[in-house]
């Protein structure tokens, strides 16, 4: 059984990838007037002229993506546009701007081009990631995606803790990629395509036969080892930590906010799409084999883990990297739901996550440019930076689910979309986990805030220095989690909620 | 043509009408937060937005006498339940001739204000809350609906009471502020049930909405129609109700006692507030919801006027306070405007209304001008001979007193013996003429009174010790009286000119006003005045007034008051009348011995119960609730909290042993997957075994 071959119009393919070719552009404008024009140029205004043309690059994107279509496709489920992918793009291209004007301090590199072509590049990649329903597509650019992200890892040359992370990150998503790639093509030996639906059209035929029975079940947990892998979800997650605490500030808030959008996405779009057939069960009482009960069992392992072990750190970014292992159990619980509604408190978990992520490493890049790292060392910083507690203050408050904030209403949905899958309240065990491992996540936040407004202040400490663009992206960072939260229709309609 | 307009506003006035209200609003808006400094600003603010609304109501007025049909505009509010509460304001040329009359007696304050007004601290505040209230009047005015008229209602008294204790720093003011609002809110209470009741019976409070407005045929009929328990039909009751506000609001007997005191306010407030405009909202409200009134109600209303009137021009004979006087001469004539309101229907008494503002805020702001010449000096007795130091304010001041006496051709005359004649002609009683009648005597004598007292005779020097002054003792050292500055005198002119004249506009012989209010044909005759009765009737007036006249100089002018200590000549005749009317016939003192002594012994009883019977409820309840509180507390620190700590130990200790997993060799990290691996596959490959 070969694919059909497939004809591709390229004037259609260019007309539809407009955004991404605009955000690629971008990358390669800079490059190359980094190399050439710029090349005498100071640091700072090589920064600056890099940060301008690739947010221009990035909000061209973003126009361009509104005037394009809202459904589209190409043969052989190339490309799927949506409305819902238009959504994920946008929210990805708006994560790039705030991570490009947060690295408007970077001092790490003298490659400025470089790291902001990368930052593109990793950028298109996740908008060709979601907006594909061909396995081989998904694996060119899910690896495009992390071989940009090694790269953005390892960029602090001088720091050995940079290049060991980068090299740990690589060799791990190697080796999972490497599962990945043997899971999809079992998949494709199975049903004899790479497109999501048309494996979901074969796999649906009759009950699968005993012969191909193991080989699927093995293909599964390949897949889901693959992009367990992308989402730091235990036990898959163990890069991670050492990962965030090596990069540059701005490449781990990049890792851990953008690439976890796009990479929810299409693992949703996989198992949901071309798994459907082969869902399985998890509930108690019955189980049934299938992508659900292993998702439950990462999902579960995930949010032990990973909150557990947050309770341990005494280093800021080890406490984020494990509480996002933490968050990636509990969004999983949205795949798990295997309905509309589970995609859509996905994605609204995710983006409201990622928001506060990218803010709270922000916060975390300003903080360690003053040489804190450790949770103790933030004693008395409501007096040394009030705004920078505050906004530090909005995002760890979010991440832990306090209302009103945007978090409150994610996990709110989540939970709930998760209890309303089939059977009903099949899964009121995970979703009692995911609670109480929520109120175990909000004793190490708060210990942060405790540091930062409680905890009496070392004496003669000067106040902190903020660059300015730092400060306004965290304050409309903050402001978009407040109004998020405060009016989750917002955002919740333009994905599919009511 | 159809009386009544469509609902869509068809000319730009109509569309536009809530302007009027909204500019001094917006202006008393910007000014709430401007800071103290910016006097000139909130100032011509102020001034500004009452002119705009000026000319937008002589716009208006023009507009009602090309079209005097009455013209609507209604918008719905709010929900609630079912229904639609709504809202909407109406041109007609009572409104019309309210509209302007408001905005040009205002502004004329306003621009008066500047000068008297000119040294004061918070002069922003007092613009602030003067076009606050002009806004609000304004709204009642305009409003197509009981309910916008009761909130407009509502926020005039809030200005009236903010104004009045405007210098709170004194005792009296802060006093008389409270005092006004708690007898306003008696009247309204009334005012509110009839509200609530009207919307009960007729399901809305729009007053017009084509045919099916709570004043309309079908919804007066069917209240008509209706008894309550005691046999009066339910119009008559709301009537009544409704007329409760008026009473309180328009200081009618027995509720007039808050209106005298009120006069501790800025003198411009009481002319504006005080005499012109928020107290006429009561005759205005009566006026407006007339179709309402049955006979009964008519009736109450012109006997509660007609004692009203006599009551307290009698009270007025005895004051000594220059803007007392003017005060219970104020509820006098608000006494006659009901009487006219209730004897001869809408026109006669707003005629009376119209006039009577242009005289009586002329003479406060003659007043004013007196106290301001005479730094702070309010006691009349203290006066005199201020003829020859400010004649501009003698002049127009006598003007406008021979107005309200009705001196003959004034406007008073005019509109006094419209109500006179009216009464006169009334069906029911003639008792309403007569104490008219005798309550036009009385304002003669009492103004004649005042004349002597200021104007003339020689210069009696402050003996007594001087009126605790709100202002810095510095200001208060010019010692002889003086003209007041043109800022003030200028209105006063204005004022005057109207005072002598605005009565032409309603003579039997040519009355238009009348029949512009009434939309009856109009045409001028002089033989108006030779129907029978009519010239009599105006010569038994006029003999009155200058009887009033010739009283008043019979006591006071012969002689020459000569020094302020003198006792009073016609104290000195009827010493036991004058002495009760110099007390103000012990109102003040019946309500303390009766209505604040019951609500003293009620405040104490409740005071009592709350104190030992609910309290002690309340304090046993929270003495369980402690007791509980303590053997929770107990049972938490050493049975929960015990297996908690062991817990949160546990919890802690297993996140270490999981964290010391990572040990940050990548060998591991990667056996750990090919570990995972098995084990899922094994679980899927067992469960699909079993």
């Amino acid at each position: 059984m070969n694919p059909m071959p497939v004809s591709v119009s390229y004037s259609e393919l260019l007309r539809l990838t407009w955004p991404e070719i605009a955000v690629t552009l971008a990358g390669i404008l800079i490059l190359a007037l980094d190399l050439t024009v710029l090349r005498r140029a100071s640091l700072a205004a090589r920064l600056r002229s890099g940060v301008a043309i690739a947010c221009a690059g990035c909000i061209a994107a973003l126009f361009l993506l509104g005037y394009s279509d809202a459904f589209a496709s190409l043969p052989g489920s190339m490309l799927v546009i949506t409305p819902l992918t238009h959504v994920v793009q946008m929210a990805l291209l708006a994560l790039a701007i705030f991570t490009l004007l947060l690295s408007f301090s970077i001092r790490f590199t003298s490659h400025i081009g470089e790291y902001f072509a990368l930052i593109l590049f990793a950028t298109v990649a996740m908008m060709f990631l979601v907006a594909t329903q061909n396995l081989l597509l998904i694996f060119v650019a899910l690896e495009f995606l992390s071989l940009s992200l090694y790269i953005l890892t390892g960029f602090d040359k001088h720091s050995r803790q940079s290049a060991e992370a980068a090299l740990k990150y690589f060799l791990f998503g190697g080796m999972s990629a490497g599962f990945l790639l043997f899971g999809m093509s079992l998949l494709y030996g199975l049903s004899g395509s790479i497109e999501l639906p048309k494996i979901a059209a074969a796999l649906s035929g009759p009950a699968p036969g005993p012969g191909y029975d193991p080989l699927l079940w093995v293909a599964i947990v390949m897949v889901a080892i693959g992009f367990g892998f992308k989402i730091a979800a235990a036990p898959f997650h163990l890069w991670a930590p050492d990962a965030y605490q090596g990069a540059p500030t701005v490449s781990a808030g990049f890792l851990a906010s953008s690439s976890k959008v796009a990479s929810f996405f299409i693992f949703a779009q996989v198992v949901a799409v071309a798994l459907a057939p082969v869902a399985g069960s998890g509930a108690a009482r019955a189980y049934t084999p299938g992508w659900v009960p292993t998702l439950i069992l990462i999902a579960a392992l995930s949010m032990v883990v990973g909150n557990l072990a947050a309770l341990a750190q005494t280093s800021l970014r080890r406490l984020l990297a494990y509480s996002a292992i933490g968050h990636a159990g509990y969004m999983l619980l949205g795949i798990i739901a295997h309905s509309p509604r589970g995609l859509s408190a996905l994605l609204y978990y995710v983006i409201t996550y990622a928001l506060a992520v990218v803010g709270a490493f922000g916060v975390l890049g300003a903080l360690e440019s003053e040489g804190i790292d450790r949770i103790a060392d933030l004693a008395g910083l409501s007096k040394r930076a009030p705004g920078l507690a505050l906004c530090l203050l909005i995002f760890l408050l979010s991440l832990a689910g306090i209302p009103p904030l945007s978090g409150f209403f994610a996990k709110f949905y989540i939970f709930s979309a998760a209890l309303e899958s089939e059977p009903h309240l099949g899964l009121l065990w995970l979703i009692l986990l995911a609670v109480a491992m929520s109120a175990v996540s909000l004793y190490y936040y708060l210990r942060v805030l405790k540091a930062a407004y409680v905890a009496p202040a070392p004496l003669d400490q000067p106040k902190l220095r903020i660059a300015p663009a730092t400060r306004l992206t965290l304050w409309i960072l903050a402001a978009l989690v407040v109004l998020v939260g405060c009016a989750p229709s917002l955002l919740l309609n333009s994905l599919g909620i009511r | 043509m159809n009386p009544i307009a469509s609902p869509v506003a068809t000319s730009w006035i109509l569309r536009y009408l809530w302007l009027i209200p909204a500019l001094p609003i917006f202006a008393a808006g910007v000014s709430a937060l401007l800071p103290k400094a910016k006097r000139r600003l909130s100032a011509t603010l102020a001034i500004g937005s009452m002119s705009g609304s000026l000319v937008l109501s002589l716009a208006a007025l023009v507009h009602a006498i090309a079209e005097p049909a009455r013209q609507i505009v209604n918008f719905p509010w709010m929900q609630f339940g079912a229904q639609w509460v709504s809202l909407g304001w109406l041109l007609d040329p009572l409104a019309a001739v309210m509209l302007v009359m408001v905005t040009f007696v205002g502004l004329l304050i306003f621009i008066y204000s500047l000068g008297y007004m000119a040294h004061d601290d918070n002069f922003t505040r007092f613009f602030c809350f003067l076009s606050l209230f002009a806004g609000a009047m304004l709204g009642v005015v305009i409003a197509n609906s009981l309910l916008l008229l009761f909130m407009c209602w509502e926020v005039v008294g809030l200005t009236s009471y903010l104004l009045i204790g405007f210098w709170f720093q004194r005792p009296a003011a802060a006093a008389a502020a409270v005092k006004a609002f708690i007898v306003t809110r008696v009247g309204d209470l009334g005012l509110l049930l009839g509200m609530v009741w009207l919307y009960a019976q007729t399901g809305t409070l729009l007053f017009y909405n084509n045919g099916a407005g709570c004043l309309e045929s079908s919804a007066v009929a069917a209240m008509g129609a209706h008894f309550t328990a005691a046999g009066m039909a339910v119009s008559t009751a709301i009537g009544l109700l409704i007329f409760c506000g008026a009473v309180g609001k328009s200081g009618q007997v027995p509720l007039h006692v808050w209106l005298p005191d009120a006069m501790e306010g800025p003198t411009p407030v009481s002319a504006l507030i005080h005499a012109a405009t928020m107290v006429a909202a009561g005759v205005y409200l009566m006026a407006r919801v007339y179709p309402l009134l049955d006979h009964t109600t008519l009736a109450v209303i012109a006997w509660v006027g007609a004692i009203t009137a006599v009551f307290a021009a009698c009270i007025a004979v005895a004051q000594n306070d220059i803007k007392r006087i003017l005060a219970y001469s104020t509820v006098s004539q608000l006494g006659y405007m009901m009487l006219g309101l209730g004897v001869g229907g809408v026109a006669v008494g707003i005629f009376h209304l119209i006039t009577h503002a242009f005289f009586k805020s002329l003479l406060f702001l003659g007043a004013g001008s007196v106290i301001h010449g005479c730094t702070e000096e309010q006691d009349i007795r203290n006066m005199g001979g201020l003829r020859r130091f400010m004649p501009i304010t003698f002049v127009t001041y006598a003007a406008a007193m021979l107005a309200l006496c009705g001196f003959p051709l004034f406007a008073g005359f005019w509109s006094k013996d419209a109500i006179l004649e009216h009464a006169h002609a009334w069906g029911l009683s003639l008792g309403p003429y007569y104490l008219g009648a005798i309550g036009a005597l009385l304002t003669a004598f009492y103004m004649t009174r005042q004349m002597y007292y200021v104007f003339f005779g020689p210069q009696r020097v402050a003996e007594a010790a001087p009126i605790e002054s709100p202002r810095p003792p510095e200001q208060c050292i010019i010692l002889h009286p003086h003209e007041s500055p043109s800022v003030m005198t200028i209105p006063l002119i204005i004022l005057a000119v109207f005072a002598v004249f605005l009565g032409f506009v309603g003579t039997p012989a040519w009355p238009w006003f009348q029949s512009f209010l009434s939309a009856t044909p109009l045409a001028f005759s002089m033989h108006a005045f030779m129907e029978p009765g009519l010239i009599a009737l105006m010569l038994y007036s006029s003999l009155l007034v200058f009887a009033g006249l010739l009283l008043g100089w019979w006591f006071y002018g012969r002689k020459a008051i000569t020094r302020a200590t003198d006792p009073d000549a016609l104290g000195r005749r009827i010493p036991a009348v004058f002495g009760a009317l110099a007390h103000r016939l012990y109102v003040d003192e019946f309500y303390k011995y009766t209505v604040i002594a019951l609500a003293r012994f009620a405040s104490a009883f409740s005071a009592f119960l709350d104190r030992f019977i609910f309290g002690g409820v309340v304090n046993l309840v929270s003495w369980i609730v402690t007791g509980l509180g303590w053997f929770d507390s107990g049972v938490d620190r050493f049975v929960v909290n015990g297996g908690f700590d062991l817990g949160c130990r546990e919890v802690n200790f297993g996140g270490r042993l999981i964290a010391s997993l990572q040990n940050g060799r990548v060998q591991t990290y990667l056996r750990v997957i090919a570990g995972a691996l098995v084990i899922f596959a094994a679980l899927l490959l067992w469960g699909r075994r079993g």
